[in-house]
């Protein structure tokens, strides 16, 4: 493990159902994210996907690339983009930095090539 | 004429509790980690993280942080009934910047979480669309019955004025 090593692409198409599940699952019932005439009324294409949606993924990247039984300390992620339902988006990352058991990784999520999303994310490796 | 009033500046440094009204709960968790089709065992199989080394299931990392299960009120006419600091602004869109997640342990099932959002921080700055827009920095404390912080949440929104 070095910096500039690769973290395993991980790809995820953001269906209705998706962006649906989520809202319920964390308690947000908020229209933007189901209800697609709202959305467009506000001028956006179509229903958003939650940014925090953007956080779970970038720590499960994290995590699959690390060892299930790794800790995410810190994970601090920035939007871009925007991004709607039915867009897939693909997480990427690098090491940027080890420091004995703690790699620092830099994570993005993309579509089609456009950025969206970039995490700065400090892992805690398992033993 | 600006955004940032002086009504607006006195409301930096608010803060707002959210008592826990019950443990997380395996439900919580299990609905999240399928919600986000997350295969990863340690959220929904006691065998095996009990294996890896942990008390039970654990949370997935970033659910305590994305979680309003705080709440306990009626939705808005959006549909949200997480915090709202119900900010005297003009009509806007509301969008998010960003969040900064910090993580002290992992949150089992048995933790009951409470809630302390901090208002920390509004500045005014201009917009690619022209004009000027609203960034509002919040914190959240998350802390467990022993009143020890399990996370930190550092949220920007950003309220951008309707035409």
């Amino acid at each position: 493990m070095k910096p500039g090593d690769k973290l395993p692409p991980l790809e995820k198409t953001f269906t209705a159902v998706d962006l649906f599940a989520y809202g319920a699952a964390t308690w947000d019932w908020h229209r933007m994210h189901y209800d697609a005439e709202l959305a467009r009324s506000k001028g956006f294409a179509g229903p958003v996907i939650d940014g925090q949606m953007y956080g779970a993924v970038f720590a499960r990247a994290a995590l699959e690339w690390a060892g299930r039984r790794g800790f995410i300390a810190k994970l601090s992620f920035r939007m871009k983009s925007m991004a709607f339902a039915g867009d897939t988006l693909v997480a990427t990352g690098q090491v940027s930095e080890l420091k004995g058991k703690t790699a620092i990784l830099a994570q993005q999520l993309t579509k089609d090539g456009k950025v969206v999303a970039e995490a700065t994310t400090e892992v805690r490796l398992p033993d | 004429m600006t955004l940032l009033t002086e009504e607006l500046k006195a409301f930096i440094g608010r803060e707002a509790h959210y008592p826990a009204r019950e443990e997380l709960g395996r439900a919580s968790i299990r609905y999240f980690a399928l919600a986000m089709g997350d295969p990863n065992p340690l959220y929904v199989d006691d065998d095996y993280a009990r294996k890896a080394g942990y008390p039970s299931v654990i949370a997935p990392p970033t659910l305590i942080c994305e979680t309003s299960q705080y709440a306990h009120q009626a939705p808005n006419a959006d549909g949200y009934i997480g915090h709202e600091w119900h900010l005297p602004v003009p009509a806007s869109r509301l969008i998010r910047a960003g969040n900064e997640y910090e993580f002290m342990r992992p949150v089992l099932p048995g933790d009951r979480i409470s809630v302390t959002w901090t208002l920390e921080d509004i500045a005014e700055r201009s917009s690619s669309r022209g004009g000027t827009q609203l960034f509002v920095t919040s914190a959240a404390r998350y802390r467990d019955a022993e009143g020890k912080i399990v996370a930190i949440n550092r949220e920007t929104v950003v309220y951008q004025p309707l035409a």
